[in-house]
Parts: structure tokens; sequence; C-alpha cells
């Protein structure tokens, strides 16, 4: 959250551009361009050497400004003197003016009305829940919005879903591989050297576990943290923790 | 008439305990009577309590209706409660406000090219407050949100419904015609209509609703 600092009486360019107009006393339909972007313009600098940075939307503004100033420059007649002239290059800009004028005095009537609104006073709720038998809260919604918030309950309980499916899956995974090597290895501790079959590793017997075991031994073999024997194909397997003999070497 | 006298007494029991803007629909069901009847009932209720000038007045809200105080009374309720609370809107809150109520549904986009300056903060406000609300989708590119306002929005400026609000076209023509300058518009606009042709002042309008809404797009490039 950022701060919102605001100047005076300026909400946005137009507003700007507006109390300029009006108190160079121009009419509207005639706006004196020229005049009306040097002002603009002084404005703006006035408040960039005041260090406020001005929005870009004020710059937007000035540059439009610049263009209408050029435009007005150009001859308007046109060469057939059949044809309706072009019309005036202000008039986009006067209609934008007169729109948002209109909802500037709009939001003067609001904030009358919001004066009003303040001197009539509605008393909450009342807690109807002493009138019931069973203390129930009853709904009053039209179908439409009903409809809206039953398919609303149904895409966030699908989204949780699908969101708990996924996160709960990575978790056991992720969690359980490095844990069974930790096991293995304080298993392995706990025999001091001796060795170890390789079904004490296996806790719930089912084929998951079993092939996490298998692939957390090879996991550690590579590591040279254990050496693992198999006398026979299909012969028990046998661990045992590697020696520091061993690890030097590697080192 | 006896039977409306009680209905309009079973009205008065029930705004009275409801508090919140008691919907037609809901009153007329639990009196197991017609909505018009209803509606009728609580019009005559509320034409009664103005006219005895009570201290408690119905107030019509969308379709619903409920107890409020009397307005004249609002300098007796301050006194009696104080500190009072008046947060009043800004000045940016109040425009977007006045161009949603008007021209709802309308999209954030539109907004923005009428004040020329972004609104994403003061609308996320207007939404916490509760007095402006997503009505749908626009079909337009990025299918951006339409705001519209509630009925929080009524309360707050005690409004009976959206079209109490001045007519905009009223508004435009005061607007147009400023007493100041009211000679030299005349002779403007008539120089103006010989300079462009009759069709042009028509023209000009849809011609600058297009490249407002162009506005938006040009703002994100």
């Amino acid at each position: 959250m950022g701060y919102k600092v605001k100047l005076p009486l300026f909400e946005g360019p137009f507003d700007l551009l507006v109390y300029l107009i009006e108190s160079a006393r121009m009419d509207i339909y005639d706006i004196r361009v020229s005049e009306i972007t040097a002002q603009y313009l002084e404005y703006i600098e006035n408040m960039q050497q005041m260090d406020v940075s001005v929005s870009s939307e004020f710059m937007v503004l000035a540059a439009e400004l610049i263009e209408l100033k050029s435009r007005m420059l150009l001859p308007r007649q046109s060469a057939d003197p059949d044809q309706a002239p072009p019309e005036d290059p202000r008039s986009e800009l006067v209609a934008r003016i007169l729109e948002y004028k209109t909802f500037k005095t709009l939001s003067g009537y609001l904030s009358e009305r919001e004066e009003h609104g303040f001197m009539v006073r509605e008393k909450p709720q009342e807690d109807i829940s002493q009138y019931l038998e069973s203390p129930d809260e009853y709904l009053t919604l039209e179908m439409g919005q009903f409809v809206q918030a039953f398919n609303a309950f149904l895409l966030r309980k699908k989204r949780v879903e699908e969101i708990r499916t996924r996160y709960e899956r990575i978790e056991r995974e992720k969690i359980t591989a490095e844990a069974r090597m930790t096991f293995i290895q304080s298993l392995l501790r706990q025999h001091h050297g001796k060795e170890v079959n390789f079904k004490e590793t296996i806790k719930e017997g089912d084929r998951y576990d079993t092939a996490l075991s298998f692939s957390s031994m090879l996991e550690m073999i590579r590591q040279k943290k254990l050496t693992a024997e198999q006398k026979a194909l299909f012969a028990d397997i046998y661990l045992k923790e590697a020696d520091p003999q061993g690890l030097k070497e590697v080192k | 008439m006896a039977a409306s006298k009680q209905v309009r007494s079973a009205l008065e029991s029930m705004m009275f305990v409801w508090g919140e803007p008691l919907a037609v629909r809901t009153a007329a069901d639990v009196l197991n009577v017609s909505e018009a009847e209803t509606k009728e009932a609580f019009e005559a209720l509320m034409e009664e309590y103005d006219q005895e000038q009570r201290g408690i007045r119905v107030r019509r809200i969308n379709k619903g209706y409920q107890f409020v105080t009397a307005e004249e009374n609002g300098t007796y309720i301050e006194r009696l409660c104080t500190p009072v609370k008046r947060r009043r809107l800004s000045q940016s809150a109040l425009e977007v406000l006045a161009i949603i109520a008007y021209k709802q549904p309308v999209t954030k986009g539109e907004i923005e090219a009428i004040r020329g300056i972004r609104c994403d903060r003061v609308i996320e406000g207007l939404m916490n407050k509760d007095l402006v609300e997503v009505k749908g989708r626009s079909e337009a590119i990025g299918r951006p949100n339409l705001y519209g306002t509630t009925d929080a929005f009524l309360r707050y400026f005690d409004l009976e419904d959206i079209k109490q609000l001045p007519d905009i076209q009223d508004i435009e023509q005061v607007m147009e015609l400023p007493e100041d300058y009211e000679d030299s518009v005349t002779m403007n606009q008539i120089s103006l209509a010989d300079m462009t042709g009759e069709g042009a002042a028509e023209e000009a309008a849809p011609h600058a609703a297009a490249e407002d809404a162009d506005a938006p797009e040009g703002d994100e490039l």
C-alpha cells in the first residue's frame, strides 16, 4: 500500500484544464488553445519545480494539447467548396471537457445528497434470534442470487480441492523420501557397523514403501553413506554403514 | 378497507423488527397478500408518517421499505450521539460514483477515459464501502468488470431508487449554457453551425466516444 498524496483541488488533468479555462473566463466552445496550453504547461512546470512528481496522465493531456495547438495552425478549408468543411479540431476536446464537467457537477449533487443521508438514521437489523425457536439463519435471496452464490461455492470448492490434492501429494513424497534416508542412517548407526537386512528398512510393506526404501538405498550408495551386498539373485540385501576409510578415499 | 388497515399495521410491526429495508416480496409472502397490495400499504404508511410529521418515517430503498429517523431531527440525534462520525467521501470518490451511477454498467476503462486519470484505488475504496459492486463482465477485450451501484449506495445518499437522481440531460443543458457566456455561446453556436453544417455537432459526440474507448489501451503501451 503506497501513500496517496493529493495536491489541493485538482483531481486529474481535466480538472486542471477546466479550472484554467474557467479562470481565464474562456468560452468552452472557443478555447484559445495556444493560451491554455501555455498555462497548462506552466502549471506542470511549477509542480515539477516544487519537486512534485507529475503523474503521467497530466503529461498525456499536455501532449494532446500541444498536438491540438499544431493542428489549429493548419488551414481548415477543404479543396472542394461543395464538401462540408472539416470539423473544428477542438470539438473532440470540447466534448470530453463537457462530459467531465457534467460528472463533476453531478458529483456536487451527490455531495449534497450525502449531507441529507447523514441526517437520516436507520436502525441496524434487529437480532431476531430470540424470536426464533431454533435460531437458524434464513436467507432471503432472489433465485438468481442464490444460483450465483451456489455456483461460486461450487467453483471455490473445486479449486480448493484441486489445490489440496496437489499440495498433499507433493508434501508427502518430499518429506517421506528425505525421512526414509534419515531413518536408514539412524538404523545403521544403531547397529554400529553391523549388517542390517534391507527388509528392516521397510515400514509399511506396500509396493510404494518398498520402492521408496530401495531408491533411498540407491541414493545413499551414490552418496557413499552405505554399502549394500546381495549374495545371490533374489536373496536378502544386507546394508552396512560405509566405513570411514572409504569416505576418506572419496575426499 | 379493514383488511388493508390490518396489512398496514402488520407492516409497521415487521419494519420495526426488521430494521433493514424489508422487501415487498418478503412482506407479501409473510402476509399472504399480493405484492401490489403490500406495496400500496407501504406507500400509504409512508404518506401517513409524512403527513403527521412523525419522528420516524418510512423510506423506500429500491424494492424494500424501512423505518428511518426524520431528516429534520438529524441535528438532535447528533447532539444525542456525540461525537458524531461523519466521514465524507472524497471528491474523486464522488466523481467516480457519479460516473458509475449514471453510466452503469460501466468498465474501469470508461470511467478513466472520462476522468483522464487512473481510478483503481478509488474503485477499490468504493467496493470496500459496498457502494459499488461488480455487476458482470463486458464483452470487450480482456472481459473487464462492469461496475454498478448497490442498495447501500441508495441508502447512503437517501435515494429511493436510481431514477431519483437528476436527469443527466438537464445537467448537460445547464452546463452548455453558463449564464456568464450566454451571449457569446449563442453566437459561437451559430458560427460553429455555419462552419460545420448541421450534422457535424451530432457526429462529433460518437466520434469522441470512440476516441475515449481507445484511450485506456493506449495507456498501457
